[in-house]
């Protein structure tokens, strides 16, 4: 069974559709990112898509213009269908980490996934903090970088530099797969830590 | 009643607060809960026995959210906060009050939990709850739980003051900055970084009386709680008060990586960061390794260092200086960066 595991992050109708910065962003990411996960898929590693969905008790939880978006069971929470295979696994979140106060960390060790790739909206938060999380949790972490998205390239560019430094190997997804197909697997980047 | 209700519910009610019945309930299940850390006498006011002629007093409100956090809450921030206010002044905690404000619907459980808290924290710090309030607010008027702690310190050495520092003072950190912010963020957001980055939150009052005990009168000037605006607010708060320039040395400022990883990610300082179990020590040069070896030799100084010096340059600054020597300001804070660490 595959060592490796896609997560991809928020990647929902109402969380793309919150501007249309978002939506252009996902947009152009999508061709090579659906093709990407398809790719993934056909090698046999796991694609795990990370839902947020909104607590309407949570005061923390951001509001578009007064309303709570992402809640259970609504069209906005949905996965967007372009990057759903009926072999993936969703699994809901409530905060920005995926592994935060859910069963993510188990389910993964229980397939034997000691390497993850971490994917989707928005780079500087989502991506970032599942990331840095998997990273504490021991996990080898890879980042293609074309497979991110951010509203605003900045904040992309700045969390990839900041993923690299700290905790993951940034590539792009064609790199990634071509030293998957060369190696099979994907090597862990030697990070020291104080 | 049990231990986990007061009178026949099991959350806060709006009757909680009107003082009858079901208050005078509530009020016996925090008497009860605190054991004998409490002892109020459920009268208008505490008569209290002060064996110096002087005393400290303090009070802080805690709103800080969340109110419990994973290793600790609002109820051990709420007795850390005063007794350490008590303690930095050279007084030893005595007594505290403990005003609590309640969002109906709030759990008796959660209550408890924080009562447990306050109990086991003021055992440790060696102090004596003397009196309370309880009010009660409708739901949504608070998040939770709010709670005040006032406190009174009794001198039994010289109290310390900011303008017994001079220059070529020391500058020492008790422990690791930033940590509190950081886990608190962390976990408002669900970010990771809280289960490698605990809160500081401690009551030093022990800490500081060893230190005090272990090293000669007057080789500790002045000390201060790093709490909201972080180091950067004492440091510049001591530069005014002196008139003086203070150097710091940036590789030496006690940061734990995950703490910085986290800074670098959220984009905030973490010398702005406020912390609930951190001392800024102002300290004789003569003195310096005495005071860190007797700081290292405590609980919750393990980790002391020092970041810096008061300088003989009467420029009113802080400034911060990295490994090459090269300088720079470090800028004050106009306003709160995060609201409701505390």
């Amino acid at each position: 069974m595959s060592k490796i595991a896609v997560l991809t992050n928020d990647l929902q109708y109402e969380l793309v559709e919150k501007n249309p910065e978002r939506v252009a962003a996902v947009a152009a990411a999508t061709p090579h990112f659906t093709a990407f996960l398809d790719e993934i898929r056909r090698r046999g590693h796991h694609v795990f898509h990370l839902q947020l969905v909104n607590d309407p008790d949570d005061p923390n939880a951001e509001r578009y213009d007064g309303h709570l978006p992402v809640q259970r069971g609504t069209r906005g929470a949905e996965i967007i269908e372009d990057f759903l295979a009926p072999e993936d696994v969703v699994m809901e979140k409530s905060k920005d980490s995926g592994f935060y106060e859910t069963d993510l960390h188990e389910r993964l060790q229980a397939l034997g996934v000691d390497t993850v790739l971490i994917t989707g909206m928005q780079t500087q938060i989502c991506v970032q903090t599942t990331a840095a999380d998997a990273f504490f949790r021991g996990y080898n972490i890879w980042v293609p970088s074309d497979c991110v998205v951010s509203a605003r390239q900045e904040d992309k560019d700045r969390a990839l530099e900041w993923l690299d430094g700290y905790c993951a190997t940034v590539s792009d997804s064609a790199e990634v797969i071509s030293v998957l197909d060369a190696e099979g697997t994907l090597p862990r980047k030697n990070i020291k830590t104080p | 009643m049990t231990a986990s209700t007061a009178g026949s519910s099991d959350e806060i009610l709006l009757d909680h607060g009107t003082g009858a019945k079901l208050s005078q309930e509530l009020v016996q299940l925090i008497a009860d809960t605190l054991g004998d850390v409490y002892v109020g006498i459920m009268e208008d006011s505490a008569i209290l026995p002060v064996e110096t002629g002087r005393i400290a007093m303090t009070t802080d409100s805690f709103v800080v959210d969340p109110p419990f956090f994973g290793n600790g809450d609002i109820g051990k921030i709420a007795v850390c906060g005063t007794v350490n206010d008590l303690a930095v002044a050279g007084s030893r905690p005595k007594y505290l009050t403990l005003g609590l404000i309640l969002e109906t619907g709030l759990p008796i459980d959660r209550l408890k939990q924080v009562l447990v808290s306050i109990r086991e924290t003021a055992r440790e710090a060696g102090v004596q709850i003397v009196g309370g309030d309880t009010k009660v607010v409708r739901k949504g008027e608070a998040d939770q739980l709010y709670l005040n702690t006032a406190g009174v310190g009794v001198f039994e050495r010289e109290p310390l003051s900011m303008t017994d520092v001079r220059p070529g003072d020391k500058v020492v950190l008790s422990g690791p900055i930033g940590n509190h912010t950081v886990h608190l963020l962390s976990i408002r957001e669900g970010l990771g970084f809280e289960q490698r980055v605990d809160s500081d939150c401690a009551p030093l009052n022990n800490l500081i009386d060893g230190v005090l005990d272990r090293v000669p009168a007057g080789a500790v000037r002045s000390m201060r709680d790093v709490t909201r605006g972080g180091l950067t607010a004492v440091l510049h708060e001591y530069a005014g008060k002196l008139g003086r320039t203070i150097r710091v040395d940036t590789p030496s400022l006690p940061i734990q990586h995950e703490t910085a990883m986290a800074a670098d990610m959220l984009g905030i300082n973490p010398l702005h960061c406020a912390n609930e179990g951190c001392l800024a020590v102002f300290v004789d040069p003569a003195a310096e390794a005495d005071v860190l070896a007797a700081l290292r030799s405590l609980p919750y100084g393990e980790h002391a260092v020092t970041i810096g010096e008061v300088s003989e340059d009467t420029e009113v600054l802080v400034l911060l200086r990295d490994a090459d020597g090269r300088e720079t300001q470090l800028e004050e804070l106009l306003g709160a960066e995060l609201p409701r660490l505390c």
